[in-house]
């Protein structure tokens, strides 16, 4: 199959990528639900992720500022991130008692924790872009890394919609989550939903994870939470759907996520076709003013 | 002497304790007085206290008054510190803050310091005990690397070098060394101690030497042993009951064949209390022990915290005593009336009803009585251990602020198991302290920049957040900004900073003799503390400034 067949499998699969990547009668596909309502920030994903993943520390020894959060965003190695935001915003009948009169004389007050991850999309353009076959679709519809096969060529960090992969600048690779493809294999839980204390992280199959989140939004607007919504849940978005998908309690931008993505690779069939086009229009010009030229 | 302490005495001394010797009760130390680590600090500063083992303790970060905390250790002939890394408490004398204020100097420091690495949890046998008293072995998954030894090494091997130097005494004194039953097994290279031998010591043998399962079998005449009665009962059968790993799936929703709990096993305390007056389980699903007419017997999914035989509707005779006066319906056996108590009525130096008092170092007066601090409090006269004058008192305003002070959930206490563990220390990198933006507009304070917080004991200085969940409080009609900061750093290891316990004085609670460290009076200020002796002078000038003598804040 040419680079060019894959690329169009990838964008015009049916939402099974596991069976569109080739596999015959894979696993269900499997996937992150993050219930960030659940989250208590206490970051037990991240230092899991590292110790089972032999992911080191960033390096930086920094005080960021950001509410409790000393590690910012994603990176090559960084493959679960505890986001802090702190808002003034209406708790939802909760009380939070942190009263600036002066300044606030509603005084509500709230502070969302989201735990962030590859979102391992069904279309994934890390994956298409990537000309060593490093970037693969596992048999559980994931995105995985191969790192002995990776060449450092970069294409896939800025092809990713969400900025998630990342290069390791001493190393040169890029490195990310692999949803822990090989505790998967075993049968176990990736380690950073065996070590969440809360089930704010949650595996399992994408079809039963959207079931559950769905019914989870339902009851949280019905208790009178009504910005919590789904992110990355729907096979009709920009990305087909995500493999890691989020329930959020605002606007997707206060986390840090792009409002809209979309694979960034989702044109490339129609530029080549407009290049080609353009390019034949071109040789026929040439053409023509050389046969012209040469009368 | 009673069962328990018989057995206890025949456990350490084996066949040298005889009903003719009281079984050796005499070779036990004695209490002369309150033996707490701040007395302990105070009696290292009057130079009675030679000696300190410090075994996975860091009070030059840990313990309130941290400067009060090297200048003890200062003062001793000998310290022996046990731990993963070089924490503070191991390097003061090289490069702890006062060498860097000339306060001390190293050639001047007479304590010869020894440290000993420590081995990991991984690298040693061992049980975890929970605050459930759920005992959970752990076996050891790999060697110590290099030097580090576990802590039954440390102890055992030492016993046994002290019990070969002493062998050929004749001195009364050395006895109780000489005695003790110390013969336990070694292994492999490192010739480990076995600590299944010490858990079958704790556990306690019969007459026949068996083990014991149970402390009903501890008898007062010197035929049983037990290193400690709450664990009779965890090598039961000569198995090791806290090894024992039954899933869920396949016992009663107690997990009561997971691990072992101590006493007898029981996963809930006064279980009978799950029943109703009758006996019958309050709910069915909650259920944990109920009486069974026909067996004339308790029985449940959990141990029964209650005699086995004792019906519903005993009712205790007159003149009843001991177990025998509690009723078949009085699940508190450890309580004289077998009820469940509120308060504590008697046993406590202060109470037994809650009142409010102010802090030792408050920005204000009690709104509830004239009497502020708590007269029963233990205070120590010591000039590096200075209280703030409070609430009305002259010069209280020179620390305007209130300081509450929290741990974090990346650092483990004084940081002696995270601060050098780089997965940890990236969480939280450097000591910060929060305020309000109020506060840092009053006093000039920039969203990660330094701040210096200032009390009568010391100086720091810490990054700032400023932040929404700070709010100013209002307290007797005033405005009083308050100042929140996590403990962990010291200036070792990966994640560093200024250590917060050098703000805080000693100052006890009467019951527990626990350092008030939650809420104190401080005054901050913009920009990074004085380095060398200017830290030091910036102390005394505050001090001066509110006019701090050996008679502030002391009175009871």
């Amino acid at each position: 199959m040419s680079p060019d067949g894959d690329l169009v499998l990838s964008l015009v699969g049916g939402g099974e990528p596991a069976l569109d990547s080739g596999y015959e009668d894979p696993p269900p596909r499997k996937g992150f639900f993050t219930d960030t309502s659940l989250c208590i920030g206490c970051k037990a994903c991240e230092v899991a992720c590292k110790e089972w993943n032999e992911v080191p520390a960033d390096g930086g020894l920094d005080f960021l500022g950001l509410s409790m959060d000393n590690t910012g965003g994603l990176g090559a190695d960084t493959w679960r991130h505890v986001a802090f935001i702190e808002q003034r915003k209406p708790l939802n009948g909760a009380e939070a008692n942190l009263i600036h009169s002066d300044r606030d004389p509603n005084g509500d007050f709230r502070w969302l924790m989201s735990s962030d991850v590859c979102k391992h999309c069904t279309h994934a353009a890390c994956l298409d872009v990537c000309p060593t076959g490093a970037l693969f679709r596992t048999e559980f519809g994931t995105v995985v890394v191969q790192a002995d096969v990776c060449n450092g060529c970069g294409y896939c960090v800025p092809a990713c919609p969400y900025g998630v992969i990342d290069k390791r600048e001493e190393d040169g690779r890029v490195f990310k989550c692999t949803l822990c493809y090989d505790r998967l294999g075993e049968g176990m839980d990736p380690a950073c939903a065996k070590a969440c204390p809360t089930n704010s992280i949650q595996y399992g199959e994408l079809d039963e994870l959207r079931e559950r989140a769905d019914a989870r939004v339902a009851h949280l607007r019905a208790t009178g939470v009504a910005d919590a919504r789904l992110y990355g849940r729907d096979p009709g978005d920009g990305v087909g759907g995500d493999g890691a998908f989020f329930l959020l309690l605002d606007e997707p931008e206060v986390y840090g996520l792009p409002p809209d993505p979309v694979v960034t690779t989702r044109d490339l069939p129609q530029m080549w076709r407009s290049a080609a086009v353009a390019g034949v229009a071109l040789l026929g010009g040439i053409a023509a003013a050389t046969f012209a030229g040469g009368r | 002497m009673p069962a328990y302490m018989v057995s206890l005495l025949k456990a350490w001394w084996g066949d040298a304790a005889t009903a003719e010797n009281d079984f050796c009760f005499d070779y036990l130390p004695r209490l002369l007085g309150t033996h707490g680590t701040y007395d302990t600090v105070m009696a290292q500063l009057e130079g009675t206290c030679k000696g300190y083992f410090l075994m996975g303790e860091n009070p030059a970060v840990g313990s309130a008054n941290n400067r009060l905390q090297r200048m003890g250790m200062a003062n001793l002939d000998w310290l022996v510190v046990r731990d993963f890394s070089l924490i503070e408490s191991a390097t003061w004398w090289k490069d702890g803050p006062e060498i860097e204020t000339a306060e001390m100097r190293t050639e001047d420091i007479e304590t010869e310091v020894f440290f000993f690495p420590a081995a990991a949890h991984i690298e040693k046998d061992g049980t975890f005990t929970n605050t459930q008293r759920m005992l959970q072995w752990h076996f050891e998954a790999q060697r110590p690397e290099g030097d580090a030894r576990s802590d039954l090494w440390f102890m055992y091997h030492l016993g046994r070098r002290i019990r070969e130097r002493l062998a050929d005494s004749t001195d009364e004194r050395d006895r109780p060394v000489l005695d003790l039953t110390w013969d336990y097994p070694t292994a492999g290279p490192l010739a480990e101690p076995s600590a299944e031998a010490v858990l079958q010591e704790i556990n306690g043998f019969g007459p026949d030497g068996a083990h014991l399962s149970s402390y009903s079998q501890l008898a007062d005449d010197g035929s049983t042993s037990c290193g400690a009665w709450i664990y009779c009962g965890v090598y039961a059968d000569g198995v090791n009951q806290a090894a024992r790993r039954k899933p869920r799936t396949e016992q009663n929703w107690t997990g009561g064949e997971w691990g072992w709990a101590w006493p007898s096993n029981r996963r809930v305390l006064y279980n009978r209390a799950s029943a109703d007056p009758e006996g019958r389980p309050w709910s069915e699903r909650k259920a944990l022990v109920w009486w069974d007419g026909d067996a004339g017997r308790w029985v449940g999914h959990d141990t029964p915290d209650f005699d086995l035989d004792k019906a519903p509707d005993y009712r205790p005779p007159e003149g009843a005593r001991g177990p025998g006066a509690t009723a078949g319906d009085q699940p508190f056996i450890m309580q004289a009336d077998g009820l469940g108590w509120l308060y504590a009525p008697a046993g406590t130096t202060d109470g037994p009803l809650p009142t409010h008092y102010e802090p030792q170092d408050s920005p204000v007066d009690n709104a509830l009585y004239g009497q502020k601090r708590n007269p029963a409090r233990t205070t120590y006269d010591h000039p590096g251990n200075r209280y703030h004058p409070s609430g009305s008192e002259p010069g209280a305003n020179v620390f305007p602020y209130v300081l509450t002070t929290y741990r974090l959930t990346e650092h483990f206490t004084s940081g002696g198991m995270s601060r050098w563990a780089p997965h940890l220390s990236e969480l939280q990198p450097e000591s910060f302290c929060e305020v309000s933006p109020e506060l840092a507009a009053e006093r000039g304070l920039e969203h990660r920049g330094w701040a210096t917080l200032v009390t009568a004991r010391g100086v720091v200085e810490a990054r700032v957040m400023v932040t929404d969940r700070m709010t100013p409080l209002n307290v007797a009609g005033r405005r009083i900004h308050q100042i929140g900061m996590p403990y962990h750093w010291g200036p070792n290891g990966l994640a560093t900073g200024d250590s917060l316990n050098e703000l805080l004085s000693i100052a006890l609670d009467p019951n527990a003799h626990i350092q008030e460290d939650k809420a104190l009076s401080i005054d901050i200020r913009p920009g990074r503390r004085p380095r060398g002796a200017g830290r030091p002078a910036l102390v005394r000038a505050y001090q001066q400034r509110a006019g701090i003598g050996a008679d502030t804040g002391t009175a009871p």
